[in-house]
């Protein structure tokens, strides 16, 4: 048993464990971070990129985007965008979880097939929807008149307040799966006997759901939404393809908008002036992340 | 407990109905998708639309294979080399990673797990330039290496932190029998460790595997050459040259699921249940 | 197979491993030559774009339409067969692609010898100083004025024009001649038309009016045709054009999709016979022959305000100053040759930038030779190195006013003012 303990407090053993990992991210991705934030300080545009002086001009750059309607309303759009994403992906995806538990016949070749939405490119989704959404030819819009829920076509794509729908439906239909699946093999991770325990000790199916589920499941939870939160965050080829940000910039988002400004406009330090503030939200989000999860530990 | 029970008689009629009916909704897009690739162009804008082509239209497949140089086969090839070898990186790195945060308190730990988050932080724009720069100092620019080891950068992440909830979920009891066994801590890790963690590794070698394959980004800034380029590149062309033809435009799309949704299918019994059976037992 | 990929994997982890420490100073190691075997055994073959060797020379190109690509594909097989000091190899880099390759290849010094790229461009790729200076090398004399301009910035000549074409608006036959109009010449005429042929199923006008360049394009005809400019459009006649597009969208003659449809798409619109008329280019006849031969249609100049006008379009050949410089020049002398330009612009349905040529390219009833006449009304976008920020602006506005979320006042006032920002004289 002594032995045991000695190498148990060897705690940073651990460190070995992660060090190939981080050692690689750091190569791949940490340089770029780095070199975009200080970027983001300088004035790099078509006239310096190659040569000439890349001055200093502090913050600059972030002064003037606060200034700038188009990235103020793609601020607000990806907060937007983001929050209604992750509620309707993480509540259709948790309870199809749970139904999908259930051992029924179909249970999991059903389960199975409704990950394919997960496995198609962006690209293609992107396309499929574009083609649902369109105003005369669109199914959508068909459905909608024959239930008499409109009578006009809805411009869906051509119009500011609408597009940005659009694009929530495409990516929660992407989420689903990808939020079902890890709630999923979250629930295996809870052992039988508990509900066993729960189940002589006479409490009802929504007491263990409450009591046991939800509580075991938790890290699964927090995991999935911070990723889900991350990943959403920074949308961009959904966007890019179904709408470039249009109509009107109505659905810019921050990473549409920064590639935009990078490399369509030349204005490289803004665009990386944009993906900074971008960084800087998620940093609070992952910083709050991590508070939460080393206090359920300690 | 219920949900452990196996389900029969009337309600496993009804959960399968209403299974079944789940799926019809939530796939409609893919049906769409596959008829709108059927029908010809008039029928397309045919108001009401059609649920099924009235006049059958192959003309659009027969196009995908005329097209000029573009390879179907090859950009397949491409992008399975490319994300079999990101997943292959993400997953031997985010293991033994995902492993040591959530078994050890080391000092650092926080903040790597911190570090893991930020990497995911900034939008893929202003990572191409500088990744651009570092692979052609590595000589991989315009090879497949260089968007097998970009596409890594997503999966590793998402691993580790997904990894380190099965981890940290298994009871500290079982590495200890290990040691008493004559395991030290690697061999711990690899015999007894991996094996019960085993639906956990699957999944993320599977989101790795589809973070990689829906990539557009990356395999179109790193390689140049269109014969080495993924198919999302090749979408991205087809879609460029086509614009709003969605005969053609669905039937490449059609082209480019069926290959994966087959692989797919095929494999389920052995993905679903990798994820999902296997739990934690003691 | 494991084995390899894990041996794979250690060498690039190797590689990485060095790479950190001159990752902060771009280039410290890439000092060794492009052929590298180390990296090439694995990756296939290892070419780079610029600097491999002295007698390759890389062109991109953006020109996804097939028979773009066989024709300048011919010419380059052409043009290595005639001699054997260089290779010339061309990389198709799509469109949506380009800018942000070039950008990006830039930074990193890593680009081809010659880019086929869109003008309007050009201005803002002289100012990032990756084009060499060829004033002199050729004779652009007998050029169209606009074109040449497109790449001479301050005096200097930065490129030569490869082919130019502009706008012009293609009108159904049959379905004109059904609704009883006559060829529309005025905006009066034009709206009137478009009113007679709208119904159920046709709309009578389409343009392409994606909020990007090619949308730009195709709004700058009505907006120069008041006599406004891109760079001075608040005022009565800028405002005029932006209320012509909105009451076009208000008669219902013109769709609101047209913010979604490329040049490609109105096309495809216009040949399905969803569309009644369209402003589009040259480059469109040779797909609408193909696709649509019992199609009966026309073209004709762009009804006018105050003036006739259309806008400049086109690709301008340009030579990187840090790649292989003498085979790129010696290439593009060949390949700007009588015989080659012709060939070209026939294969790809352009006009030839050499007014010399472009004049004796059509026959008199060809279904081009309305563009050579246009081509004389036809002005440039720019020359600006801003002209990205000005373009932008400009396609905001029409966009707005397009989907009704500004009125041509609002919109003009705003663009201009964005434009006051951009071009400070």
């Amino acid at each position: 048993m002594e032995k045991v303990k000695k190498m148990f407090r060897y705690e940073n053993v651990g460190f070995l464990f992660v060090l190939p990992a981080f050692l690689y991210m750091l190569i791949f991705v940490g340089y770029p971070i780095i070199r975009n934030i200080i970027l983001g300080f300088q004035d790099v545009n078509a006239g310096n990129l190659v040569r000439g002086a890349k001055n200093f001009v502090l913050f600059a750059n972030y002064t003037e985007l606060f200034r700038d309607e188009i990235f103020v309303s793609s601020l607000l759009n990806t907060l937007r965008f983001t929050v209604l994403c992750l509620v309707f992906q993480f509540a259709v995806g948790f309870l199809l979880a749970l139904f999908f538990n259930q051992r029924f016949s179909f249970a999991k070749p059903v389960r199975g097939i409704l990950l394919v939405p997960w496995m198609i490119p962006i690209t293609v989704t992107a396309l499929m929807f574009k083609l649902l959404f369109a105003t005369d030819i669109g199914v959508l819009n068909f459905i909608l008149r024959t239930l008499h829920l409109t009578n006009a076509n809805i411009e869906w794509l051509t119009t500011p307040g609408t597009a940005l729908f659009a694009l929530i439906c495409a990516n929660v239909w992407i989420g689903i799966p990808f939020n079902m699946i890890l709630i999923s093999t979250g629930l295996t991770t809870i052992p039988k006997e508990l509900y066993e325990s729960a189940s002589i000790d006479g409490a009802g199916k929504v007491q263990t759901f409450f009591s046991i589920t939800l509580p075991l499941l938790k890290p699964t939870i927090e995991s999935v939404l911070i990723l889900g939160f991350i990943y959403t965050f920074k949308v961009y080829d959904l966007v890019y393809v179904m709408t470039s940000g249009g109509p009107v910039n109505s659905t810019h988002m921050l990473s549409t908008y920064s590639y935009k400004l990078s490399f369509e406009m030349f204005k490289y330090s803004k665009g990386s002036a944009v993906a900074n503030i971008l960084l800087l939200i998620l940093l609070v989000v992952g910083l709050f992340y991590i508070r939460i999860t080393t206090k359920e530990e300690a | 407990m219920d949900e452990e029970k196996k389900i029969t008689g009337k309600k496993n009629l009804l959960f399968s109905v209403l299974s079944v009916l789940l799926l019809c909704f939530l796939l409609f897009p893919l049906y769409w998708a596959l008829i709108t690739s059927l029908k010809n162009e008039q029928e397309i804008f045919q108001n009401p639309p059609t649920f099924y082509p009235h006049v059958l239209n192959l003309k659009s497949y027969a196009a995908q294979v005329e097209t000029g140089d573009f390879n179907m086969f090859r950009s397949f090839a491409n992008s399975f080399l490319i994300s079999m070898g990101a997943t292959v990186i993400a997953v031997l790195l985010a293991v033994p990673a995902s492993y040591g945060i959530a078994k050890y308190h080391f000092k650092a730990r926080k903040c790597m797990l911190l570090s893991f988050l930020v990497t995911q932080m900034l939008p893929v724009s202003v990572l191409l330039t500088p990744m651009f720069i570092m692979f052609k100092n590595m000589h991989v620019y315009n090879t497949w290496i260089a968007a097998v080891l970009a596409d890594a950068t997503i999966g590793i992440p998402f691993s580790v932190l997904i990894l380190k909830n099965y981890f940290a979920s298994i009871p500290k009891d079982l590495e200890e029998a290990a040691y008493l066994d004559g395991c030290n801590k690697f061999s711990a890790f690899i015999r007894i460790l991996i094996p019960i963690a085993k639906p956990g590794v699957m999944v993320c070698a599977i989101f790795s595997f589809l973070y990689a394959w829906g990539d557009l980004a990356y395999g179109m800034t790193f390689i140049l050459d269109q014969e080495k380029r993924p198919i999302t590149a090749g979408i991205f062309n087809f879609m460029g040259q086509y614009g709003t033809k969605w005969s053609y435009l669905t039937a490449f799309a059609v082209v480019t699921i069926i290959p994966v949704a087959l692989i797919f299918i095929f494999m389920q019994k052995y993905i679903v249940s990798g994820m999902t059976s296997g739990a934690v037992k003691g | 197979m494991k084995k390899r990929r894990i041996t794979a994997l250690l060498a690039v982890l190797a590689m990485t491993a060095g790479l950190l420490s001159g990752c902060g100073s771009s280039g410290n190691t890439g000092n060794a030559p492009a052929g590298d075997t180390t990296a090439s055994a694995e990756g296939g073959s290892q070419e780079t774009a610029s600097g491999g060797g002295a007698n390759e020379v890389t062109v991109w190109y953006y020109m996804e339409t097939e028979g773009h690509q066989v024709a300048l594909d011919q010419v380059i097989q052409d043009y290595n067969a005639s001699q054997d000091q260089y290779q010339v190899t061309a990389k198709y880099v799509p469109f949506a692609d380009f800018k942000k390759q070039l950008s990006i290849g830039a930074s990193a010094d890593e680009l081809p010898d010659i880019a086929i790229l869109d003008s309007p461009d050009h201005a803002s790729y002289v100012e990032m100083g990756i084009f060499e200076d060829i004033t002199g090398k050729f004779d652009v004399s007998s050029y169209y004025e606009g074109t040449v301009n497109s790449c001479t910035v301050d005096g200097k000549l930065y490129g030569v024009p490869f082919g130019v074409n502009c706008l012009a608006l293609y009108y159904n036959e049959e379905m004109l001649q059904a609704a009883g109009c006559k060829v529309p010449e005025t905006w009066d005429e034009l709206m009137e038309a478009a009113k007679a042929l709208t119904s159920d199923n046709v709309t009578g006008l389409a343009f392409c009016s994606v909020q990007n360049e090619e949308g730009t394009f195709n709004f700058s005809p009505w907006l120069w045709s008041t006599g406004a400019t891109s760079y001075d459009l608040n005022n009565e006649n800028g405002i005029r054009a932006l209320t012509f597009i909105q009451s076009l969208i208000n008669e219902g003659v013109m769709s609101k999709e047209c913010i979604n449809w490329t040049q490609g798409d109105v096309m495809n619109q216009f040949i399905s016979g969803n569309v009644a008329m369209m402003v589009n280019g040259p480059w469109q006849i040779p797909t609408m022959q193909a696709e649509a031969p019992d199609l009966k249609w026309k073209v004709t100049l762009i009804p006018r305000d105050a003036q006739y006008a259309s806008a400049l379009g086109g690709e301008n050949y340009a030579v990187i100053n840090s790649g292989n410089v003498e085979g790129a020049l010696d290439f593009l002398t060949y390949a700007t040759s009588e015989e080659k330009v012709t060939y070209l612009m026939d294969k790809f349905g352009y006009i030839s930038a050499d007014k010399s040529i472009a004049e004796k390219q059509f026959a008199e009833d060809s279904p081009y030779q309305p563009f050579v006449e246009e081509l004389n009304y036809a002005m440039p976008r720019g020359p600006l190195a801003e002209w990205p920020g000005v373009s932008d602006a400009i396609s905001l506005a029409f966009n707005q006013v397009i989907t009704g979320t500004a009125s041509p006042e609002d919109a003009a006032a705003a663009a201009q003012s964005t434009i006051d920002g951009i071009v400070k004289q």
